[in-house]
Parts: structure tokens; sequence; C-alpha cells
């Protein structure tokens, strides 16, 4: 009879936790709607871009896998205190990205949080990658095919690597290493015309995992 | 009779200038979105991938002297096989599995236009 009651408590309790976690995200989304970030980023999946001009209109990077891509305690921390990730403005290449995004109060930042963590894609398969400083994937990164030209990414002591992608500094706590891996795997799925060359077909699938381990790695 | 043929003539002319311009612009725009962050968006070589850190000069287009020592087709084979393939730097990434064999051609003829010179026969 005890272990009924407890099998029964356990569920009312999952489905209370749902229900109350539905409920923030959907705070979270009317939140997002009244601050106009969807006038930057859009959050309905999948991708719209279909041609280059369409994605240099886009002001912002889209969201609609911002589930899969960020992490939730990051992103909890970032609405609050946005600290710039691209060196450079979004979509260009001669201004420099000012660190003027909206910033969020607590509870709205936890909000907008639950909803975009709700934004998944199904092209990302959990639990296939796990942080390690893989030698093939330093080797990779740093210099057979250095995505370190592009990206700003921790050099022991300081930050080396170029400006026009998002900065990786930090990667290890901003990004689900499985998207990471994702992403180099099928980019085009998230993003059908980026200015980072498409690795897969020239790199073995082994490669790009132990080059996204290697990233998730980055503090 | 005559002006009606003049007339069509200069419609003719007119459409034909307008594809070139539409011609022009996409091969711009291919350069700027793919090859501008390291060679610049005048193809100086100056992109802002140019840090500190980064560990070669990107090609400069507008070099004319250095610009003829190379054939479209040399040109052509680092976009598509990167760098390494004419051993120069692996910071020029291997493009063949990003952008068409057209896109590729349409760049070589823009960068063509950017050094101002003749390939390399």
């Amino acid at each position: 009879m005890k272990s009924t009651i407890r099998v029964f408590f356990g569920i009312f309790l999952a489905a209370t936790t749902v229900t109350a976690t539905q409920a923030i995200a959907a705070d979270g989304e009317n939140i997002f709607k009244a601050k106009n970030c969807q006038s930057c980023h859009y959050t309905a999946g999948p991708a719209r871009e279909k041609s280059i001009a369409d994605q240099l209109a886009k002001k912002g990077p889209e969201l609609w896998y911002a589930g899969s891509k960020f992490q939730s305690a990051w992103l909890q921390k970032w609405l609050q205190d946005p600290a710039v990730i691209r060196p450079l403005a979004y979509n260009s290449l001669s201004e420099m990205n000012l660190g003027n995004h909206a910033r969020l109060a607590a509870d709205d930042a936890v909000a907008v949080s639950e909803f975009l963590m709700s934004l998944v894609s199904s092209e990302v398969e959990a639990g296939v990658i796990k942080p390690k400083n893989h030698p093939k994937g330093r080797l990779i990164f740093r210099k057979k095919m250095p995505c370190s030209g592009c990206h700003q990414f921790p050099d022991r002591n300081k930050i080396s690597g170029g400006m026009s992608g998002p900065s990786l500094v930090g990667a290890g706590s901003r990004l689900n290493p499985d998207w990471i891996y994702a992403y180099l795997k099928n980019g085009q799925v998230f993003k059908p015309f980026k200015d980072m060359p498409t690795f897969a077909g020239l790199l073995r699938e082994t490669d790009l995992q132990a080059v996204a381990a290697y990233i998730a790695t980055f503090e | 009779m005559l002006r009606q043929i003049q007339a069509i003539l200069l419609f003719i002319c007119f459409g034909l200038l307008s594809m070139g311009s539409v011609y022009a612009a996409g091969a711009e725009q291919l350069f700027k979105f793919y090859c501008a962050q390291c060679h610049g968006l005048e193809g100086k070589g100056n992109g802002p991938n140019v840090t500190e850190s980064f560990a070669t000069d990107p090609r400069d287009f507008t070099d004319r002297a250095e610009m003829e020592k190379l054939s479209d087709a040399d040109i052509k084979n680092v976009i598509l096989d990167g760098g390494p393939s004419a051993s120069k730097s692996e910071l020029m990434p291997p493009w063949s599995k990003t952008l068409t064999e057209e896109e590729v051609d349409t760049l070589v003829s823009y960068i063509r236009k950017l050094c101002k010179c003749q390939a390399k026969q």
C-alpha cells in the first residue's frame, strides 16, 4: 500500500513539475515577444534562409534550436549580463560589436531561458560528445583545419584567434557539446548560408567528434 | 520603322547591362560573404581575422605582380582544396563542400577583376 502511494505521489510530483516548467516557458515566450526580441531573433524552425541575402538581412542569430545549442545555467546568467560573444557586429566585417544587447531582470531571464531551452532540434543527438582535451581535436582545431583562424579561443594565458566567427572562449559552459558536433556534421540544417566552411565529407566523423569534444573543454 | 528598331536595340542593350550588374552583384556578394573575412572587403589581404595570432598574411588580390604568377586554375584549386594543396597555409580552408563549381568560377573571375591582371597561361 505504501509503495502504491509513493508511486502515485511521484507521478503527481513529476506532472506538477512539468506543468510548472511549461507555465514558466509560456511566461518566457510572452516576455520574449513583449520585449520585441523576435525583431532580431526568429524562434520558429526550420531554418528559413534561402540565400546569402536572407542571411545578411538577419539582425541577430536564429534561436529556433536554442535549447539544443545552449546550456541553461549559462543562458540564464547571460540574459542578465550579456557579455560580447561575437567580436564583430552581427553580419558585419567592419563594425565592432558594441555589446549593447538588451539585459533582463533575474525573473525574466529565468522565464525567457526556460522558453528558449524548450526550442530543440531533432538533429542533435544527446549524449554523443563528452568534453575532452583530445590531441586529434586540438591538432585539427589549431592547425590542420584551423578553426582558430576565425574563432577566438583560450590559448594558455591569452586569447588567440580570428574575429569573424563567434568567440569560443567559454564554449564549455555556453554550448551543448552534442550541438557543436551536430553543427560540424550538418551545419546547413541550422544555418543554410554560413561563412564557415563545411568540413563534413573532408574530415571523418570521428575527427568531427574530436574537434567538438576539444571545443567543449574551453573555459 | 527605324525608330522602332532603335527602341528595340536600346531595350536589348539595357537588358544586357542589367544582367551584367546582377552578375557583378552576385560575385561581389560571394566574395564579401566567404572570402573577405580573411582577404578583406577590398581583397587587400587585411580581413578582420588577420590578428596577431594569424600565422600568415592572406593573399593580397590587388597585388598585380604576384597575381599574374597564378593561373585561374591555380586560384580555383586553392579555393576548392585549401592552401596545403598548393603548399600554402592551412589557414586557407578547403571550400569544396561549401561552394558549387559555378560559384568558385564566379569568385575566380571576381578576383581577376580585383587584381586587374591577366592570368598566367
